[in-house]
Protein backbone atom coordinates (compact mmCIF):
# COMPACT_ATOMS: atom_id res chain seq x y z
CA UNK A 1 0.00 0.00 0.00
CA UNK A 2 2.71 2.42 0.96
CA UNK A 3 4.76 1.33 -2.07
CA UNK A 4 1.87 2.02 -4.36
CA UNK A 5 1.37 5.37 -2.67
CA UNK A 6 5.03 6.29 -3.07
CA UNK A 7 5.08 5.19 -6.71
CA UNK A 8 2.04 7.27 -7.53
CA UNK A 9 3.67 10.27 -5.87
CA UNK A 10 6.84 9.75 -7.92
CA UNK A 11 4.82 9.35 -11.11
CA UNK A 12 2.88 12.49 -10.34
CA UNK A 13 6.15 14.31 -9.72
CA UNK A 14 7.60 13.06 -13.00
CA UNK A 15 4.58 14.20 -14.98
CA UNK A 16 4.80 17.57 -13.27
CA UNK A 17 8.25 18.07 -14.75
CA UNK A 18 7.19 17.79 -18.38
CA UNK A 19 6.07 21.38 -18.81
CA UNK A 20 8.36 23.15 -16.42
CA UNK A 21 11.17 25.49 -17.34
CA UNK A 22 14.31 23.65 -18.34
CA UNK A 23 16.67 24.27 -15.51
CA UNK A 24 14.08 23.49 -12.89
CA UNK A 25 14.03 19.88 -14.09
CA UNK A 26 17.04 18.91 -12.03
CA UNK A 27 15.66 20.03 -8.73
CA UNK A 28 13.25 18.48 -6.35
CA UNK A 29 10.19 20.55 -5.59
CA UNK A 30 10.80 22.97 -2.81
CA UNK A 31 8.77 22.46 0.34
CA UNK A 32 6.96 25.41 1.73
CA UNK A 33 6.72 24.14 5.22
CA UNK A 34 7.20 26.32 8.21
CA UNK A 35 7.92 29.61 6.54
CA UNK A 36 8.47 32.27 9.19
CA UNK A 37 8.22 35.32 6.98
CA UNK A 38 6.02 36.06 4.02
CA UNK A 39 7.01 33.94 1.03
CA UNK A 40 7.65 36.92 -1.22
CA UNK A 41 9.84 38.60 1.36
CA UNK A 42 12.97 38.54 -0.79
CA UNK A 43 11.08 40.12 -3.65
CA UNK A 44 9.60 42.84 -1.47
CA UNK A 45 12.88 43.45 0.33
CA UNK A 46 14.77 43.73 -2.94
CA UNK A 47 12.40 46.22 -4.54
CA UNK A 48 12.12 48.32 -1.40
CA UNK A 49 15.92 48.39 -1.17
CA UNK A 50 16.24 49.36 -4.82
CA UNK A 51 13.67 52.15 -4.49
CA UNK A 52 15.40 53.46 -1.37
CA UNK A 53 18.72 53.40 -3.18
CA UNK A 54 17.46 55.35 -6.18
CA UNK A 55 15.66 57.92 -4.06
CA UNK A 56 18.67 58.23 -1.76
CA UNK A 57 20.91 58.80 -4.76
CA UNK A 58 18.58 61.49 -6.06
CA UNK A 59 18.48 63.24 -2.70
CA UNK A 60 22.24 63.08 -2.35
CA UNK A 61 22.61 64.68 -5.77
CA UNK A 62 20.08 67.43 -5.06
CA UNK A 63 21.63 68.04 -1.66
CA UNK A 64 24.96 68.45 -3.37
CA UNK A 65 23.43 71.04 -5.65
CA UNK A 66 21.92 72.99 -2.76
CA UNK A 67 24.91 73.03 -0.43
CA UNK A 68 28.12 74.55 -1.67
CA UNK A 69 26.34 77.47 -3.28
CA UNK A 70 28.74 80.12 -4.54
CA UNK A 71 29.67 82.59 -1.80
CA UNK A 72 29.40 86.31 -2.29
CA UNK A 73 32.50 87.96 -3.68
CA UNK A 74 33.89 91.20 -2.20
CA UNK A 75 33.90 94.22 -4.50
CA UNK A 76 37.71 94.39 -4.20
CA UNK A 77 38.28 90.83 -5.20
CA UNK A 78 35.69 91.32 -7.93
CA UNK A 79 37.76 94.18 -9.30
CA UNK A 80 40.90 92.08 -9.23
CA UNK A 81 39.19 89.26 -11.03
CA UNK A 82 37.73 91.60 -13.56
CA UNK A 83 40.99 93.12 -14.64
CA UNK A 84 42.77 90.00 -15.86
CA UNK A 85 39.67 89.12 -17.80
CA UNK A 86 39.62 92.36 -19.67
CA UNK A 87 43.23 91.93 -20.70
CA UNK A 88 42.91 88.39 -21.90
CA UNK A 89 41.59 89.33 -25.30
CA UNK A 90 44.57 91.59 -25.85
CA UNK A 91 46.95 88.91 -24.73
CA UNK A 92 45.59 86.03 -26.69
CA UNK A 93 44.53 87.56 -29.95
CA UNK A 94 47.92 88.88 -31.13
CA UNK A 95 49.21 85.34 -30.87
CA UNK A 96 46.51 84.19 -33.24
CA UNK A 97 48.41 84.31 -36.42
CA UNK A 98 51.80 83.29 -35.16
CA UNK A 99 51.21 80.42 -32.81
CA UNK A 100 51.25 77.13 -34.64
CA UNK A 101 50.06 75.27 -31.60
CA UNK A 102 46.75 77.03 -31.93
CA UNK A 103 46.20 75.75 -35.39
CA UNK A 104 44.97 72.46 -34.00
CA UNK A 105 41.19 72.45 -33.92
CA UNK A 106 40.83 71.43 -30.31
CA UNK A 107 43.00 74.18 -29.00
CA UNK A 108 41.18 76.56 -31.25
CA UNK A 109 37.98 75.47 -29.60
CA UNK A 110 39.40 76.02 -26.18
CA UNK A 111 40.54 79.42 -27.30
CA UNK A 112 37.07 80.28 -28.51
CA UNK A 113 35.90 79.14 -25.14
CA UNK A 114 38.26 81.64 -23.54
CA UNK A 115 37.09 84.38 -25.83
CA UNK A 116 33.53 83.90 -24.82
CA UNK A 117 34.42 83.36 -21.21
CA UNK A 118 35.91 86.78 -21.36
CA UNK A 119 33.10 88.24 -23.36
CA UNK A 120 30.51 87.24 -20.84
CA UNK A 121 32.24 89.25 -18.17
CA UNK A 122 33.23 92.21 -20.13
CA UNK A 123 30.60 93.12 -22.63
CA UNK A 124 30.83 96.84 -22.94
CA UNK A 125 34.54 97.39 -23.32
CA UNK A 126 35.92 95.28 -26.06
CA UNK A 127 33.33 95.49 -28.81
CA UNK A 128 35.57 95.81 -31.89
CA UNK A 129 37.95 93.17 -30.58
CA UNK A 130 35.03 90.95 -29.85
CA UNK A 131 33.84 91.19 -33.41
CA UNK A 132 37.24 90.27 -34.75
CA UNK A 133 37.70 87.47 -32.26
CA UNK A 134 34.24 86.12 -32.91
CA UNK A 135 34.88 85.84 -36.62
CA UNK A 136 38.16 84.07 -35.99
CA UNK A 137 36.59 81.66 -33.54
CA UNK A 138 33.61 81.08 -35.78
CA UNK A 139 35.83 80.04 -38.64
CA UNK A 140 38.01 77.84 -36.53
CA UNK A 141 35.15 76.24 -34.66
CA UNK A 142 33.60 75.42 -37.98
CA UNK A 143 36.68 73.56 -39.07
CA UNK A 144 37.39 72.04 -35.73
CA UNK A 145 34.35 70.94 -33.89
CA UNK A 146 32.56 68.40 -36.00
CA UNK A 147 31.07 66.05 -33.49
CA UNK A 148 31.32 68.72 -30.88
CA UNK A 149 29.32 71.17 -32.91
CA UNK A 150 26.51 68.81 -33.54
CA UNK A 151 26.20 68.10 -29.88
CA UNK A 152 26.34 71.67 -28.80
CA UNK A 153 23.08 72.54 -30.46
CA UNK A 154 21.16 70.77 -27.77
CA UNK A 155 22.65 73.02 -25.17
CA UNK A 156 22.13 76.08 -27.27
CA UNK A 157 18.42 75.45 -27.44
CA UNK A 158 18.16 75.11 -23.70
CA UNK A 159 20.08 78.28 -23.13
CA UNK A 160 17.85 80.20 -25.49
CA UNK A 161 14.86 79.24 -23.43
CA UNK A 162 16.41 80.14 -20.12
CA UNK A 163 18.86 82.96 -20.09
CA UNK A 164 16.96 86.17 -20.64
CA UNK A 165 19.77 88.29 -19.34
CA UNK A 166 22.42 86.81 -21.57
CA UNK A 167 21.46 89.15 -24.38
CA UNK A 168 24.85 89.25 -26.06
CA UNK A 169 24.91 85.49 -26.28
CA UNK A 170 21.39 85.39 -27.62
CA UNK A 171 22.29 88.08 -30.09
CA UNK A 172 25.25 86.06 -31.21
CA UNK A 173 23.11 82.99 -31.54
CA UNK A 174 20.70 84.82 -33.79
CA UNK A 175 23.57 85.78 -36.02
CA UNK A 176 25.05 82.33 -36.51
CA UNK A 177 23.28 79.97 -38.81
CA UNK A 178 25.20 76.76 -38.80
CA UNK A 179 25.23 74.28 -35.94
CA UNK A 180 28.96 74.28 -35.90
CA UNK A 181 29.27 77.95 -35.34
CA UNK A 182 26.95 77.77 -32.42
CA UNK A 183 28.98 74.97 -30.90
CA UNK A 184 31.22 77.32 -29.01
CA UNK A 185 28.27 79.05 -27.38
CA UNK A 186 27.67 75.83 -25.56
CA UNK A 187 31.15 76.04 -24.11
CA UNK A 188 29.77 78.48 -21.61
CA UNK A 189 27.19 76.23 -20.28
CA UNK A 190 29.22 74.24 -17.89
CA UNK A 191 26.34 73.80 -15.43
CA UNK A 192 24.38 72.02 -18.12
CA UNK A 193 27.04 69.66 -19.27
CA UNK A 194 25.22 66.61 -17.95
CA UNK A 195 22.17 67.54 -19.98
CA UNK A 196 24.35 67.98 -23.01
CA UNK A 197 25.05 64.28 -22.89
CA UNK A 198 27.46 64.66 -25.74
CA UNK A 199 29.02 67.86 -24.68
CA UNK A 200 32.47 68.49 -25.72
CA UNK A 201 35.30 70.45 -24.38
CA UNK A 202 33.74 71.68 -21.20
CA UNK A 203 34.33 71.88 -17.61
CA UNK A 204 37.90 70.74 -17.50
CA UNK A 205 40.04 71.89 -14.67
CA UNK A 206 42.78 72.60 -17.15
CA UNK A 207 40.58 74.92 -19.11
CA UNK A 208 39.62 77.17 -16.26
CA UNK A 209 42.42 77.08 -13.81
CA UNK A 210 45.81 76.37 -15.28
CA UNK A 211 45.66 78.69 -18.26
CA UNK A 212 44.06 81.40 -16.17
CA UNK A 213 47.01 81.19 -13.79
CA UNK A 214 49.46 81.69 -16.63
CA UNK A 215 47.33 84.43 -18.07
CA UNK A 216 47.20 86.18 -14.74
CA UNK A 217 50.97 86.17 -14.66
CA UNK A 218 51.00 87.63 -18.14
CA UNK A 219 48.36 90.14 -17.16
CA UNK A 220 50.66 91.64 -14.59
CA UNK A 221 53.15 92.42 -17.28
CA UNK A 222 50.39 93.88 -19.38
CA UNK A 223 49.00 96.04 -16.63
CA UNK A 224 50.21 99.22 -18.18
CA UNK A 225 48.76 98.17 -21.50
CA UNK A 226 45.43 97.50 -19.86
CA UNK A 227 45.35 100.77 -17.99
CA UNK A 228 45.33 102.61 -21.25
CA UNK A 229 42.10 100.84 -22.14
CA UNK B 1 5.81 14.14 6.67
CA UNK B 2 2.89 15.43 4.69
CA UNK B 3 3.12 14.68 1.03
CA UNK B 4 0.37 16.98 -0.12
CA UNK B 5 2.50 20.16 -0.19
CA UNK B 6 5.49 18.53 -1.88
CA UNK B 7 3.98 18.60 -5.36
CA UNK B 8 2.61 22.08 -5.05
CA UNK B 9 4.46 25.27 -5.08
CA UNK B 10 3.01 28.28 -3.33
CA UNK B 11 4.85 30.57 -5.69
CA UNK B 12 3.67 29.65 -9.17
CA UNK B 13 5.58 31.12 -12.04
CA UNK B 14 4.23 34.48 -13.03
CA UNK B 15 3.42 34.39 -16.70
CA UNK B 16 3.67 37.57 -18.69
CA UNK B 17 1.18 37.81 -21.57
CA UNK B 18 2.77 37.27 -24.95
CA UNK B 19 1.32 40.50 -26.33
CA UNK B 20 3.39 42.49 -23.83
CA UNK B 21 6.57 40.81 -25.00
CA UNK B 22 5.69 41.46 -28.61
CA UNK B 23 4.76 45.10 -28.00
CA UNK B 24 7.92 45.93 -26.11
CA UNK B 25 10.01 43.98 -28.59
CA UNK B 26 8.58 45.74 -31.63
CA UNK B 27 8.76 49.22 -30.07
CA UNK B 28 12.33 48.68 -28.94
CA UNK B 29 13.29 47.29 -32.34
CA UNK B 30 11.79 50.26 -34.18
CA UNK B 31 13.40 52.89 -31.96
CA UNK B 32 16.87 51.38 -31.94
CA UNK B 33 16.81 50.66 -35.65
CA UNK B 34 15.91 54.30 -36.29
CA UNK B 35 18.80 55.43 -34.11
CA UNK B 36 21.25 53.18 -35.96
CA UNK B 37 20.02 54.32 -39.38
CA UNK B 38 20.07 58.00 -38.35
CA UNK B 39 23.62 57.81 -37.09
CA UNK B 40 24.80 56.02 -40.21
CA UNK B 41 23.06 58.37 -42.63
CA UNK B 42 24.03 61.68 -41.04
CA UNK B 43 27.67 62.66 -41.58
CA UNK B 44 27.60 65.06 -38.66
CA UNK B 45 27.03 62.18 -36.32
CA UNK B 46 30.18 60.29 -37.29
CA UNK B 47 31.96 61.12 -34.08
CA UNK B 48 33.15 58.82 -31.28
CA UNK B 49 30.32 59.52 -28.90
CA UNK B 50 27.68 58.84 -31.53
CA UNK B 51 29.50 55.71 -32.63
CA UNK B 52 29.17 54.34 -29.12
CA UNK B 53 25.51 55.29 -28.98
CA UNK B 54 24.99 53.62 -32.35
CA UNK B 55 26.70 50.47 -31.07
CA UNK B 56 24.43 50.46 -28.03
CA UNK B 57 21.40 50.85 -30.27
CA UNK B 58 22.64 48.02 -32.50
CA UNK B 59 22.99 45.68 -29.53
CA UNK B 60 19.53 46.64 -28.33
CA UNK B 61 18.12 46.04 -31.80
CA UNK B 62 19.62 42.57 -31.90
CA UNK B 63 18.39 41.83 -28.38
CA UNK B 64 14.81 42.86 -29.11
CA UNK B 65 14.84 41.00 -32.42
CA UNK B 66 16.12 37.84 -30.76
CA UNK B 67 13.73 38.09 -27.84
CA UNK B 68 10.74 38.69 -30.11
CA UNK B 69 11.76 35.73 -32.23
CA UNK B 70 12.13 33.57 -29.14
CA UNK B 71 8.69 34.63 -27.91
CA UNK B 72 7.29 33.67 -31.29
CA UNK B 73 8.95 30.26 -31.07
CA UNK B 74 7.56 29.73 -27.56
CA UNK B 75 4.08 30.66 -28.75
CA UNK B 76 4.36 28.24 -31.65
CA UNK B 77 5.64 25.54 -29.31
CA UNK B 78 2.76 26.10 -26.92
CA UNK B 79 0.28 25.92 -29.76
CA UNK B 80 1.86 22.69 -30.88
CA UNK B 81 3.53 23.64 -34.11
CA UNK B 82 7.00 23.07 -32.70
CA UNK B 83 8.39 20.33 -30.54
CA UNK B 84 9.82 21.58 -27.30
CA UNK B 85 12.54 19.01 -26.91
CA UNK B 86 13.42 18.47 -30.52
CA UNK B 87 17.12 18.69 -31.38
CA UNK B 88 16.80 21.47 -33.94
CA UNK B 89 14.67 23.48 -31.53
CA UNK B 90 17.23 23.00 -28.79
CA UNK B 91 19.98 24.17 -31.11
CA UNK B 92 17.92 27.17 -32.11
CA UNK B 93 17.28 27.85 -28.46
CA UNK B 94 21.03 27.76 -27.82
CA UNK B 95 21.67 30.13 -30.70
CA UNK B 96 19.10 32.57 -29.38
CA UNK B 97 20.44 32.33 -25.85
CA UNK B 98 23.95 33.06 -27.03
CA UNK B 99 22.72 36.02 -29.09
CA UNK B 100 20.89 37.35 -26.05
CA UNK B 101 23.97 36.92 -23.87
CA UNK B 102 26.02 38.70 -26.51
CA UNK B 103 23.57 41.58 -26.55
CA UNK B 104 23.48 41.88 -22.79
CA UNK B 105 27.24 41.92 -22.45
CA UNK B 106 27.44 44.26 -25.43
CA UNK B 107 24.93 46.69 -23.94
CA UNK B 108 26.80 46.85 -20.69
CA UNK B 109 30.11 47.32 -22.53
CA UNK B 110 28.56 50.11 -24.58
CA UNK B 111 27.38 51.84 -21.43
CA UNK B 112 30.91 51.59 -20.10
CA UNK B 113 32.33 52.96 -23.33
CA UNK B 114 29.90 55.89 -23.30
CA UNK B 115 30.76 56.69 -19.68
CA UNK B 116 34.50 56.56 -20.39
CA UNK B 117 34.05 58.72 -23.48
CA UNK B 118 32.15 61.37 -21.53
CA UNK B 119 34.76 61.21 -18.80
CA UNK B 120 37.55 61.85 -21.28
CA UNK B 121 35.51 64.61 -22.88
CA UNK B 122 35.36 66.44 -19.60
CA UNK B 123 38.61 65.68 -17.87
CA UNK B 124 40.94 65.60 -20.83
CA UNK B 125 39.06 68.03 -22.98
CA UNK B 126 42.08 69.60 -24.60
CA UNK B 127 43.49 66.26 -25.67
CA UNK B 128 40.16 64.64 -26.45
CA UNK B 129 40.56 64.66 -30.20
CA UNK B 130 43.98 63.04 -29.87
CA UNK B 131 42.91 60.45 -27.34
CA UNK B 132 39.65 59.45 -28.98
CA UNK B 133 40.31 59.36 -32.69
CA UNK B 134 37.92 57.64 -35.08
CA UNK B 135 40.42 54.86 -35.66
CA UNK B 136 40.63 54.13 -31.97
CA UNK B 137 36.86 54.27 -31.68
CA UNK B 138 36.49 51.72 -34.45
CA UNK B 139 39.12 49.53 -32.83
CA UNK B 140 37.34 49.72 -29.48
CA UNK B 141 34.01 48.86 -31.09
CA UNK B 142 35.59 45.95 -32.97
CA UNK B 143 37.08 44.62 -29.74
CA UNK B 144 33.73 44.96 -27.95
CA UNK B 145 31.80 43.12 -30.67
CA UNK B 146 34.31 40.30 -31.06
CA UNK B 147 34.68 39.83 -27.30
CA UNK B 148 30.92 39.76 -26.86
CA UNK B 149 30.52 37.19 -29.59
CA UNK B 150 33.19 34.91 -28.12
CA UNK B 151 31.91 35.33 -24.58
CA UNK B 152 28.36 34.62 -25.64
CA UNK B 153 29.30 31.34 -27.28
CA UNK B 154 31.38 30.30 -24.29
CA UNK B 155 28.66 31.26 -21.85
CA UNK B 156 26.01 29.22 -23.51
CA UNK B 157 28.20 26.16 -23.98
CA UNK B 158 29.35 26.18 -20.39
CA UNK B 159 26.30 27.69 -18.77
CA UNK B 160 25.94 24.73 -16.43
CA UNK B 161 29.26 25.61 -14.89
CA UNK B 162 28.92 27.98 -11.98
CA UNK B 163 32.16 29.71 -12.85
CA UNK B 164 30.65 31.25 -15.97
CA UNK B 165 27.67 32.55 -14.07
CA UNK B 166 29.94 34.01 -11.40
CA UNK B 167 31.95 35.74 -14.13
CA UNK B 168 28.79 37.13 -15.68
CA UNK B 169 27.56 38.53 -12.38
CA UNK B 170 31.00 39.85 -11.47
CA UNK B 171 31.23 41.61 -14.84
CA UNK B 172 27.89 43.27 -14.20
CA UNK B 173 28.80 44.42 -10.69
CA UNK B 174 32.19 45.76 -11.79
CA UNK B 175 30.62 47.63 -14.72
CA UNK B 176 28.00 49.08 -12.42
CA UNK B 177 30.65 50.30 -10.02
CA UNK B 178 32.75 51.84 -12.79
CA UNK B 179 29.78 53.59 -14.41
CA UNK B 180 28.65 54.85 -11.00
CA UNK B 181 32.11 56.21 -10.27
CA UNK B 182 32.50 57.95 -13.63
CA UNK B 183 29.15 59.67 -13.59
CA UNK B 184 29.32 60.78 -9.99
CA UNK B 185 32.83 62.12 -10.44
CA UNK B 186 31.74 64.04 -13.53
CA UNK B 187 28.74 65.39 -11.69
CA UNK B 188 30.86 66.53 -8.74
CA UNK B 189 33.28 68.33 -10.97
CA UNK B 190 30.53 69.93 -13.01
CA UNK B 191 28.95 71.19 -9.81
CA UNK B 192 32.23 72.73 -8.68
CA UNK B 193 32.75 74.39 -12.04
CA UNK B 194 29.21 75.64 -12.16
CA UNK B 195 29.59 77.07 -8.69
CA UNK B 196 32.75 78.91 -9.61
CA UNK B 197 31.25 80.35 -12.74
CA UNK B 198 28.12 81.45 -10.96
CA UNK B 199 30.29 83.04 -8.29
CA UNK B 200 32.12 85.20 -10.77
CA UNK B 201 31.03 88.80 -11.05
CA UNK B 202 29.22 88.94 -14.31
CA UNK B 203 26.40 90.86 -15.88
CA UNK B 204 24.04 88.14 -14.79
CA UNK B 205 24.52 89.22 -11.21
CA UNK B 206 24.93 87.15 -8.12
CA UNK B 207 21.39 86.09 -7.38
CA UNK B 208 20.25 85.11 -10.82
CA UNK B 209 23.52 83.38 -11.51
CA UNK B 210 23.04 81.28 -8.42
CA UNK B 211 19.48 80.45 -9.41
CA UNK B 212 20.57 79.39 -12.85
CA UNK B 213 23.33 77.32 -11.35
CA UNK B 214 20.92 75.59 -9.02
CA UNK B 215 18.35 75.00 -11.70
CA UNK B 216 20.84 73.48 -14.08
CA UNK B 217 22.42 71.41 -11.34
CA UNK B 218 18.98 70.11 -10.43
CA UNK B 219 18.50 69.09 -14.02
CA UNK B 220 21.89 67.44 -13.96
CA UNK B 221 20.91 65.54 -10.83
CA UNK B 222 17.66 64.43 -12.43
CA UNK B 223 19.38 63.34 -15.63
CA UNK B 224 21.95 61.36 -13.73
CA UNK B 225 19.31 59.74 -11.54
CA UNK B 226 17.27 58.70 -14.54
CA UNK B 227 20.28 57.36 -16.40
CA UNK B 228 21.77 55.42 -13.55
CA UNK B 229 18.47 54.53 -11.92
CA UNK B 230 17.03 53.04 -15.09
CA UNK B 231 20.17 50.95 -15.57
CA UNK B 232 20.08 49.64 -12.01
CA UNK B 233 16.32 49.02 -11.86
CA UNK B 234 16.19 47.18 -15.15
CA UNK B 235 19.32 45.04 -14.90
CA UNK B 236 19.70 44.16 -11.22
CA UNK B 237 16.64 41.88 -10.83
CA UNK B 238 17.89 39.49 -13.50
CA UNK B 239 21.35 39.34 -12.00
CA UNK B 240 19.96 38.76 -8.53
CA UNK B 241 18.05 35.89 -10.12
CA UNK B 242 21.35 34.43 -11.35
CA UNK B 243 22.92 34.90 -7.92
CA UNK B 244 20.00 33.19 -6.21
CA UNK B 245 20.19 30.23 -8.57
CA UNK B 246 23.77 29.71 -7.53
CA UNK B 247 23.42 30.47 -3.85
CA UNK B 248 20.09 29.05 -2.71
CA UNK B 249 18.44 26.76 -5.25
CA UNK B 250 16.35 24.97 -2.64
CA UNK B 251 15.27 27.83 -0.46
CA UNK B 252 11.53 28.62 -0.73
CA UNK B 253 12.09 32.35 -0.49
CA UNK B 254 14.54 32.18 -3.37
CA UNK B 255 12.08 30.06 -5.30
CA UNK B 256 9.45 32.74 -4.91
CA UNK B 257 11.85 35.31 -6.25
CA UNK B 258 12.78 33.06 -9.16
CA UNK B 259 9.13 32.59 -10.06
CA UNK B 260 9.15 36.21 -11.29
CA UNK B 261 11.73 35.44 -13.97
CA UNK B 262 9.60 36.55 -16.90
CA UNK B 263 8.91 39.92 -15.26
CA UNK B 264 12.63 40.47 -14.95
CA UNK B 265 13.15 39.65 -18.60
CA UNK B 266 10.40 42.16 -19.47
CA UNK B 267 12.29 44.76 -17.43
CA UNK B 268 15.46 44.13 -19.39
CA UNK B 269 13.63 44.43 -22.67
CA UNK B 270 11.99 47.66 -21.57
CA UNK B 271 15.43 49.02 -20.78
CA UNK B 272 16.34 48.38 -24.40
CA UNK B 273 13.23 50.36 -25.31
CA UNK B 274 13.97 53.37 -23.08
CA UNK B 275 17.69 53.54 -23.89
CA UNK B 276 17.17 55.65 -27.01
CA UNK B 277 15.19 58.17 -24.97
CA UNK B 278 17.97 58.43 -22.38
CA UNK B 279 20.99 58.47 -24.63
CA UNK B 280 20.21 59.07 -28.25
CA UNK B 281 17.20 61.37 -28.42
CA UNK B 282 18.73 63.91 -26.06
CA UNK B 283 20.85 65.10 -28.92
CA UNK B 284 19.10 67.74 -31.01
CA UNK B 285 21.10 66.74 -34.07
CA UNK B 286 19.82 63.18 -33.86
CA UNK B 287 16.25 64.36 -33.33
CA UNK B 288 16.63 66.62 -36.33
CA UNK B 289 17.89 63.74 -38.49
CA UNK B 290 15.07 61.60 -37.21
CA UNK B 291 12.45 64.17 -38.16
CA UNK B 292 13.99 64.67 -41.56
CA UNK B 293 13.89 60.94 -42.22
CA UNK B 294 10.27 60.60 -41.20
CA UNK B 295 9.10 63.78 -42.91
CA UNK B 296 11.01 63.05 -46.08
CA UNK B 297 9.33 59.67 -46.36
CA UNK B 298 6.03 61.54 -46.10
CA UNK B 299 7.19 64.02 -48.72
CA UNK B 300 8.07 61.23 -51.13
CA UNK B 301 4.67 59.67 -50.67
CA UNK B 302 2.86 62.93 -51.36
CA UNK B 303 4.88 63.98 -54.42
Amino acid sequence: MSDFHNRSQTNARRSDYVWQYEYYDDEEPVSFEGLKAHRYSIVIGFWVGLAVFVIFMFFVLTLLTKTGAPHQENPDSAEKRHRPGSCLVDIVSPQDENDKAFSRPLLAESRTYFHFYINEEDQGKQKPEEERVRKHSGARAQRGGQGVGSSGVDEMEEEVEEAAEHKPINGLMEESNTDRESAFFSHFNIPNFVNLEHSSTLGDDDLLYEPSATLERQSHSHDAHCDIH
Amino acid sequence: MSTTTVNQTDCPEVKVPVTLFFTIGVVSLAENLLVVVSVILNRNLHSPMFCFICSLAAFNTMASLTKTWETLMIVLANVGQLEKKGSSEMKLDDVMDSLLCMCFVGSISSFLAIAVDRYITIFHALRYHNIMTMRRTKAILGVIWITCGVLAVLMVWFFQSKFIMICFVAFFVVSLAIICFFYFYMFMLARIHAGKIAALPSSSGGKFGRQRWRGSSMRGALTLTILFGAFVVCWTPFFLHLILIMVCPMNPYCECYRSLFELHVVLMMSHAAIDPAIYAFRSAELRHTFRKMLLCSDCKQRS
